[in-house]
């Protein structure tokens, strides 16, 4: 059999299928780089509403079962912070003002309340509540500083920080017998507070509420002490405590007919 | 030529041949004969046998049941032999020693049975009698088909689309069927059934199979049937017709079925 | 560019509805933060043979009521420091408070029988309070049956839920009214809040189907076939009988009572067309609220103010939930898609849950599952995923649960689950269990 020489002349006829792979090669690219524009805007973005049903790892079932807070909230609950607790904290230094310096006011601190407001109290009792306020806004909680005279109830939840001190007569002994109740009190607060607010506010000053607590447990005399300087901020702490119909019964050991609760937010988003 | 002693000796070679030759001749006559007397002996040897009792006499037996038929009717003829080793049966052939078959002829027959053996020679027989059938009874008119079988040979079930109760298009002309039907019935009185597929939730499809059931029964008083005919109820997904899970099966659960009486 | 865009609103879809979705915890009171309870077991302190098996009883009973109650995480029981504790004597509360248990709260206890009755002592005291831990102590005393161990347990741990769970009373007493064709027919049954005790209520020997409970737990309203009909039916528990209630022709069903127990709203055909009535709690003084043409069904009453109803009406096609005042007036539309039925309103008459089919389309439908929405922003959130087709929510009188009915285990039955989606749990497990509701109390 006579060999092919032809075989090195014979041209290949490349062009009609290069061009063919050429096409398909651009489309297969084009629509990578089309599609997720196309397709994911209708799928992603939708706030809080959409996405596709049944799917396990849609965003909206990690944000829909919301993560428990952070456990450390209570300052009173030193031993179960994480922190090293009485035994090793060492006392704060007194640091002595500078005489000639005026002090800038706290932003979130407790402005003194009008004379009109406070009744027959011995002024010293009232200064030292305010003093704790500023106290609980530098010392993180559960590490270190007494323990049984911490009268507020603190708590945080992301950005939200809040407290809350049950008066007794100013004593404050009502938070070190029935510390469980203030906890109770705290939680149902909280979450009332958390979803009234209005989303639009990003970040606001502290604002102080007043209130009662009957025997029956009923939230009553609700006021603002101090304003955020947001109405609707102010308005909304006072609806979430009217939405709550009751904390449960005043402990049976308490002998007072009410307590009353003094709370303050802090909201950042 | 010298006699050598060579000469002798294949003398006497040739002799001792010879013998040998006569030798094996007589050994094989001995043998022969000795096989021959032996193998006669062994033929004698055996005592005579006993003389073969004498074969036995075959024995046969034919029956038929029923005895006497109409004509068309088949009998069974059963026998049973003993000792055959032929059977034969006049009119069937060759048979087995014992069984039976069925016939059927058309005029009295005897049936008879032929069985023979080694020791001889047996008969049976069997009469059937066949006797004509009564003349048939004069064909009566068939009764009339009684108004829940033309109920439900005329009236056609109307079907429905998913979480739909509107009639399709194409119901119209069941609606008209049916419509016609009962105005020529008045007397009828019917259940309109409402019927709804397994999917969706039961107390909707309860309400939904009403709203079929009562589209089915506004279409037919309009086409002028008397509303006093017609009772309406709706079953829902409860009482399916078909439990598949499938799109043929549900389209037959979507219906309202018509039911005689109330 | 546009690339990028589409990635930030990703990570925005992850972290606004973070905040925007805590509506679901205020309303429910479930998912905040969770107290820390040691339950450990209650020690036999008399025993006159029957003690071990009481004691087993009460103890299981006691765990799943606090870890079932939606406001605990209870410690395991391998955390718990060694040796029994019977009284608080035995109590060393600050081997609770370190770590592994590092509880905030412990309940604690004994229990005694003796020539047939049955004492238990139990004690809730504050972990972190050396000074003055006792919160609850309680004694219960029975005869020594094991219904009575479970019953006392029940006691308890309501007792502790309403303590620590802000005034709210539990529900470990509560019951569970549903329909199981267990005996051939479809009948309505009763159980305990947790699956047990399963017995049938009625026996018709019939269709029977949406029973709901009377406020104050003495009747059943239900709908079947018995009469013909579908009628509203009436079963008195007092009395294990029927009692009288009218019939109204057409097809009649869904019965709702009012958290009053004073009016009763349902959905009757009996003007050729399903429409939603209200009557009083005997059947008279029958009133018609819908006048639109399409199937209406299943009223819910607001059970806080018992102004509103909310039903579901296929008027424009699709069923779809909708909200009215209970005077017929002010009707609006509330789900925008899909196939919406069931709807069920929370006590505190700020949610409502409801089965869903959000993305209706051609074809199979889809499963439906249970969503819970927020009545006052429409927002909604879905609780179920599993599969199966999951329908007929009813909420707990506490809020925190909801009872409803799934076939995402092959066949239909009861499940139980938290408001917010956790702890989905089957509670019935023979033949087909559907349409479960919750008693008031």
């Amino acid at each position: 059999m006579a060999p092919d020489t032809d075989i090195y002349g014979h041209k290949d006829r490349l062009g009609l299928s290069l061009a063919c792979s050429a096409l398909l090669h651009a489309a297969l690219l084009g629509s990578i780089l089309l599609l997720p524009a196309v397709k994911g805007g209708s799928d992603w973005g939708n706030n809080g509403e959409g996405g596709s049903p049944g799917d396990a790892i849609n965003a909206r079932l990690v944000s829909g079962i919301p993560l428990p807070s952070n456990p450390q909230a209570n300052p009173e609950n030193v031993l179960a912070s994480e922190s090293k607790g009485l035994s090793q904290s060492l006392p704060q230094p007194e640091t002595k003002p500078d005489e000639s310096a005026i002090a800038i006011p706290d932003r979130n601190a407790k402005l003194k309340p009008p004379k009109a407001k406070t009744p027959a109290k011995p002024t010293p009792a009232r200064e030292q509540p305010r003093e704790m306020a500023k106290v609980d806004n530098t010392i993180p909680f559960g590490s270190g500083g007494p323990v049984a005279t911490a009268t507020y109830t603190n708590f945080q939840s992301g950005n939200t920080a809040g407290g809350l001190k049950f008066g007794e007569n100013g004593s404050g002994t009502f938070g070190n017998r029935f510390g469980w109740y203030t906890e109770v009190v705290a939680r149902k607060v909280h979450d009332a507070w958390l979803s009234e607010v209005n989303p639009s506010v990003s970040s606001a000053k502290r604002v102080y509420i007043l209130f009662d607590i009957s025997r029956s447990g009923a939230p009553s005399n609700i006021r603002v002490e101090q304003s955020s300087g947001i109405p609707s901020l102010d308005i909304s702490a006072t609806r979430a405590l009217q939405r709550i119909d009751t904390f449960g019964p005043l402990p049976p050991g308490y002998s007072g007919s009410y307590v009353s609760v003094e709370f303050w937010f802090d909201y950042r988003r | 030529m010298t006699v050598s002693p060579a000469s002798s000796d294949s003398l006497a070679l040739e002799d001792k041949v010879n013998r040998s030759w006569l030798k094996w001749t007589l050994l094989v006559l001995a043998l022969t004969a000795a096989l021959a007397v032996g193998g006669c002996k062994k033929k004698a040897a055996p005592p005579a046998p006993p003389a073969a009792p004498p074969p036995p006499q075959p024995k046969a037996t034919l029956s038929v049941n029923p005895e006497s038929i109409q004509r068309g009717q088949s009998a069974t003829l059963t026998w049973s032999t003993q000792d055959a080793t032929s059977i034969s049966i006049d009119g069937i052939g060759t048979v087995q020693a014992s069984g039976s078959q069925s016939v059927s002829p058309t005029a009295s027959t005897n049936y008879h049975l032929t069985a023979q053996g080694p020791g001889g020679s047996a008969d049976a027989t069997a009469r059937l009698t066949v006797t004509e059938p009564p003349p048939p009874p004069k064909a009566a008119a068939p009764p009339e088909p009684s108004e829940e079988e033309l109920f439900a040979a005329n009236m056609k079930d109307i079907y429905f689309d998913y979480d739909k109760y509107d009639l399709r298009p194409g119901d119209q002309a069941a609606v008209d069927t049916d419509a016609a039907f009962l105005k020529a019935h008045p007397s009828i009185k019917f259940t309109i059934e409402g019927h709804c597929d397994e999917r969706g939730s039961t107390d909707y499809n309860l309400a939904l199979g009403d709203n079929r059931a009562n589209a089915a029964r506004d279409a037919l008083v309009r086409a002028g049937v008397s509303a006093s005919q017609i009772k309406v109820i709706s079953y829902g997904k409860e009482k399916p017709f078909c439990t598949e899970s499938n799109e043929s099966c549900w389209q037959q659960n979507r219906r309202d079925h018509f039911v005689y009486g109330r | 560019m546009k690339r990028y865009a589409v990635l930030w609103l990703l990570l925005l879809a992850f972290v606004l509805p973070g905040v925007a979705q805590d509506w679901i915890r205020t309303g429910t009171g479930v998912g905040g933060e969770k107290i820390r309870i040691a339950v450990p077991e209650f020690k036999v302190s008399a025993d006159d043979g029957q003690a071990a098996a009481l004691d087993k009883t009460f103890n299981d009973v006691l765990f799943s009521d606090l870890s079932a109650a939606g406001i605990f995480d209870v410690v395991s029981r391998s955390f718990y420091p060694l040796g029994a504790i019977g009284g608080p004597t035995d109590v060393r509360l600050d081997t609770w408070a370190a770590p592994p248990p590092k509880a905030a709260m412990i309940a604690f206890g004994n229990v005694a029988s003796t020539s047939g009755n049955l004492q238990v002592q139990g004690w809730l005291f504050d972990v972190k309070n050396a000074q003055g831990p006792q919160i609850l102590a309680k004694q219960y005393r029975e005869t020594a049956t094991d219904d009575n161990a479970r019953l006392i347990a029940h006691r308890f741990a309501d007792e502790i839920i309403f303590r620590l769970g802000g005034g709210i009373a539990g529900i470990a007493e509560s019951k569970l009214y549903f329909i199981s064709n267990r005996s051939g027919n479809k009948e309505i049954w009763g159980m305990d809040y947790d699956g047990a005790g399963q017995h049938q209520i009625t026996h018709l020997r019939s269709i029977s189907l949406s029973p709901r409970v009377s406020p104050d737990g003495t009747r059943i309203a239900f709908s079947s076939y018995f009469k013909g009909g579908p009628n509203i039916m009436m079963w008195s528990l007092d009395l294990n009988r029927l009692v009288k209630f009218p019939e109204f022709g057409g097809t009649n069903l869904s019965p709702a009572w009012s958290s009053d127990g004073s009016r009763i709203a349902f959905s009757s055909s009996r003007s050729g067309d399903p429409e939603i009535y209200v009557s009083d709690q005997n059947g008279n003084n029958l009133k018609r609220l819908t006048v639109y043409h399409g199937p209406d069904v299943s009223p819910a009453w607001n059970p806080k103010t018992n102004g509103q109803i909310a039903w579901i009406s296929g008027r424009t096609g699709l069923p779809q939930l909708y909200v009215m005042d209970s005077d017929g007036t002010n009707s609006q539309r509330i789900t925008d898609q899909g196939y919406a039925v069931s709807p069920a309103w929370s006590p505190n008459g700020q949610l409502l849950a409801f089965a869903w089919i959000r993305h209706y389309g051609p074809g199979s439908p889809g499963n439906s599952d249970i969503y819970v929405l927020d009545v006052a922003s429409h927002q909604w959130i879905q609780l179920t995923h599993d599969g199966g087709r999951n329908d007929f929510p009813s909420w707990s009188p506490d809020g925190r649960h909801i009872v409803y009915q799934s076939t995402r285990s092959g066949t239909e039955q009861i499940w139980s689950m938290l408001a917010d989606g956790s702890q989905q749990t089957q509670l019935t497990f023979t033949g087909s269990n559907s349409q479960p509701n919750w008693s008031w109390k």
